[in-house]
């Protein structure tokens, strides 16, 4: 290269920086656009393929489920305009009449009965296999009524239904046999936006569907980026190349208000809490030292510290939000000299060690809410010997039952026998505790399907879990969005990114 | 020079088959992704039905005879995350990546050789102190931090860049900026060194002697003789580069093999991080077989060595 093509190589970078405020400009004109920037690209356009929340965001904005989650929590219509129960094994849907899939068929119950059995197939390999296992035999006897048949009653078969149980979204039965494998690249369905383009890792374009069932959506455009990187995430917002990012760290929030741009923060139905190994030998065995350690960590301030006071403080492992919520069980206030008394009196006036094997990372500052609670332990002599696990070791220790000690939790579910059931029946693969009390009530409560009836057993079973503390309810942290402050969306529980009434004002 | 040339590619074949070998059992060292796959409510009974399916459970060496025999082939295995095979979703990111570090190597010879002669020609002069700052700051400031200060300045608090994606010339801008900041300080170094070296030597001066220009001396004496090691670096530089391409595309949400390569990691996707390192061995070892050639051309005693 000789000094004039040097030159010249000078000249066309600076170019390119002088045309850069000009197309910013642009791009914060162009408002029937949306860009919204996720941790990570889409694996598939086949909402059966995957269990990747990124993935299922942008699924749910081409297709459709029979029922979804209303603002205020309850199931709403979508493909389904009611449901009943003829008896406590079948659960009867009447289908919308008139729905289109994108290609212009109609949708009818041939498509939900074969959307169902092509992912309950063995061979589909499903990853949310489990989410619809329960449903032995899908009927569809006649184009609007679909029948689930259960082999037992399953009171939370709704949750099996609606648009967090991926592969309950409805795909068009023509396209796929038609098609093979299409679904994966060209999706169909009925929701509010039709697929336009992918570039892998790069962009997903969809554009609005002006048919749409329940209106046509107000924003034409949706575009959704995959940025990992945080800062990268916030940098893009503020110089206005995105309009929704999440997973905002609750310490930029002040900055990015300053700088303009609305924050939205919802409490998610994920749940930190401690549980305890109480089936190998250790202190944990007693009552006395687990209530011990309810009373020893300072869940309020680790609130208010470490999550700038978003999200719930709860007082049981349940979301606020989920069926059998019962705010007046209470919990255990802060009371560290309580936790010395009831300490001395198992035994252990001088406190003892115990371990706590964990991931760290996975969810909003779980590292951080692990080694606060840590240090309020250590202050009434209990000594942890924390280990953190990569992601993949960790999951097989999970797997082996190999965990023990102080168990830090990551899970979620709205309703107590998708949360209390797995973690506390004896013997379920996340469960580390043992209560022939309690397993009789989680037993009975999920062998019916009245809601009445299930309110009264887990009442009971709380009061249970009050006394005997097999785990140490903490948080529901908060999910933090950080938008273009024009526009007018509202953030989910479950995380589910919803554009169905998302405008720009 | 047959024999050298066969004897570079026998042992470049070598290399691609060791790393096949180590990377199949290194990533699975801790276990098959079942676990990690499936959502977390999933029952032991039905990991083990998906393991099963997927045949995780089968002799290490079993499913070693299958890979390499498929590879061979030039089928490495479907991804368990993306369900589509392995090498394609490699494949289609190569461009991206090679654009990155192609635009990153270019920017680092724009810098370096320029900075590097007039540093060597005018020793202790401000352009010498300059490429000696270039330099340091270079070597001693890690990619990932330079990424981030790269965005807070040219996207935030002069909002002149787009910080992410893939697009045009601005998009690479400062990607590349940040991937080429440690090989410019590398090679402006090296090749002020070796042309110093040079400079000094013999028959630079009896090239004064007879009257050459200064400018006929460094470019063509001078540059051709300081140009071999430097070409070895370069030629490190290029593994160094799609290797820093890695983290790079990570912050700058780049679409390249790299940002591929760190999520197959951490879902251990084997079939894409197979896919990916064995792509990545035979890439680097083209490069250097490459430039075993352009050594023995550059320098005919090479050649009468072997």
């Amino acid at each position: 290269m000789d000094r004039r093509e040097f030159v010249q190589t000078l000249a066309v970078l600076g170019s390119g920086l002088t045309v850069a405020p000009g197309q910013m400009a642009f791009a914060q004109a162009a408002k029937d656009t949306i860009v919204i920037a996720q941790s990570g690209d889409a694996l598939t356009m086949d909402p059966a393929k995957h269990s990747h929340y990124p993935t299922a965001n942008v699924a749910f904005a081409i297709f459709d489920p029979l029922i979804t989650r209303g603002a205020d929590g309850t199931f709403k219509p979508a493909l389904a305009l009611s449901w009943s129960n003829p008896d406590p094994l079948t659960w009867e849907f009447k289908l919308r009449p008139g729905v289109k899939f994108h290609d212009g068929t109609p949708m009818t119950s041939e498509d939900v009965k074969f959307t169902f059995e092509r992912a309950l197939d063995p061979n589909f390999k499903a990853p949310y296999f489990s989410r619809i296992s329960a449903i032995k035999k899908v009927e569809a006897p006649d184009a609007l009524t679909v029948r689930f048949k259960t082999e037992a009653p399953f009171p939370t078969m709704l949750f099996s239904l609606y648009e967090a149980a991926f592969p309950a979204l409805i795909v068009p039965s023509a396209y796929v046999k038609a098609n093979g494998d299409a679904l994966a690249s060209k999706p169909v369905g009925t929701g509010p936006y039709k697929f336009v383009e992918w570039r892998k890792d790069d962009r997903i374009v969809l554009e609005a569907n002006p048919d749409y069932w329940g209106g046509a959506p107000k924003i034409k455009t949706v575009i959704w980026r995959p940025i990992r990187e945080v800062r990268t995430r916030i940098a893009e917002l503020r110089s206005g190349g995105v309009d929704v990012i999440g997973d905002v760290p609750p310490e930029d929030i002040q900055g990015l208000e300053r700088g303009g741009a609305r924050v939205a923060a919802v409490a998610s139905d994920i749940l930190y809490f401690f549980h305890f190994d109480t089936l190998k030998d250790s202190p944990l065995k007693d009552k006395r030292v687990r209530q011990a350690i309810n009373y020893a960590i300072d869940v309020d301030a680790i609130h208010k510290a470490i999550m700038g006071g978003l999200g719930n403080k709860i007082s049981m492992v349940l979301p606020k939000e989920a069926f059998g919520y019962d705010e007046s069980v209470g919990g255990y206030p802060f009371d560290p000299a309580k936790a010395k008394q009831l300490l001395t009196e198992a035994g252990y006036p001088n406190g003892f060690t115990i371990p706590l094997v964990s991931r760290q990372g996975r969810y909003l500052k779980d590292k951080e809410v692990m080694e606060a609670s840590i240090g309020y332990l250590a202050r009434v002599g209990i000594k942890v010997e924390a280990k953190y696990l990569e992601p993949g070791v960790w999951a097989q220790v999970s797997e082996k039952k190999g965990r023990e000690g102080l168990i830090f939790g990551g899970w979620s579910g709205l309703d107590p026998d998708l949360v209390w059931y797995p973690l506390l029946y004896t013997g379920e693969y996340q469960s580390y505790y043992s209560n022939k009390e309690l397993d009789v009530l989680l037993a009975k409560g999920r062998s019916t399907i009245d809601p009445k009836e299930r309110l009264a057993i887990y009442k009971q079973a709380a009061q249970i879990m009050k006394e005997d503390a097999p785990n140490v309810p903490m948080l529901q942290p908060p999910l933090v969005y950080a938008l273009n402050a024009k526009l007018d969306w509202t953030p989910r529980i479950d995380s589910i990114i919803d554009l169905r009434a998302a405008s720009f004002k | 020079m047959a024999a050298f040339i066969a004897g570079r590619v026998l042992y470049a074949l070598g290399v691609v088959f060791g790393v096949s070998v180590a990377v199949f059992f290194l990533v699975r060292i801790g276990g098959d992704p079942s676990a990690l796959f499936l959502p977390p409510e999933t029952s032991v009974a039905e990991i083990a039905r998906f393991r099963t399916l997927m045949g995780f459970d089968r002799p290490l060496l079993v499913q070693y005879w299958d890979f390499i025999t498929d590879a061979l082939q030039g089928d490495f295995g479907r991804s368990l995350r993306y369900q589509q095979p392995a090498m394609q979703l490699v494949l289609e990111r190569v461009p991206a990546t090679l654009e990155l570090s192609g635009a990153a190597l270019l920017l680092s010879l724009v810098i370096a050789v320029p900075l590097a002669i007039l540093g060597a020609v005018h020793r202790g002069s401000i352009f010498d102190r300059l490429g000696l700052l270039v330099s340091l700051f270079g070597q001693s400031f890690p990619a990932f931090w330079l990424a981030i200060m790269l965005i807070l300045l040219f996207s935030e608090v002069w909002p002149v860049l787009p910080p992410s994606g893939r697009g045009g010339l601005r998009n690479l801008v400062l990607p590349a900026t940040a991937l080429a900041a440690y090989s410019t300080a590398i090679i402006t170094r090296l090749l002020r060194s070796s042309l110093i070296e040079v400079l000094s030597s013999d028959y630079v001066r009896t090239a004064r002697g007879k009257g050459l220009s200064e400018t006929a001396i460094v470019y063509g004496h001078a540059l051709r003789n300081a140009a071999i090691p430097t070409l070895t670096v370069i030629g490190l530089q290029v593994g160094a580069l799609l290797g820093g391409a890695v983290i790079t595309e990570e912050i700058f949400a780049y679409p390249g093999i790299g940002r591929l390569a760190i999520q197959s990691i951490t879902n251990r996707d084997f079939t894409v991080v197979q896919a990916f390192v064995v792509l990545t061995a035979v890439l680097i070892v083209s490069i250097n077989l490459t430039l075993d050639l352009v050594y023995a051309a550059l320098d005919p005693r090479l050649r009468r060595r072997h």
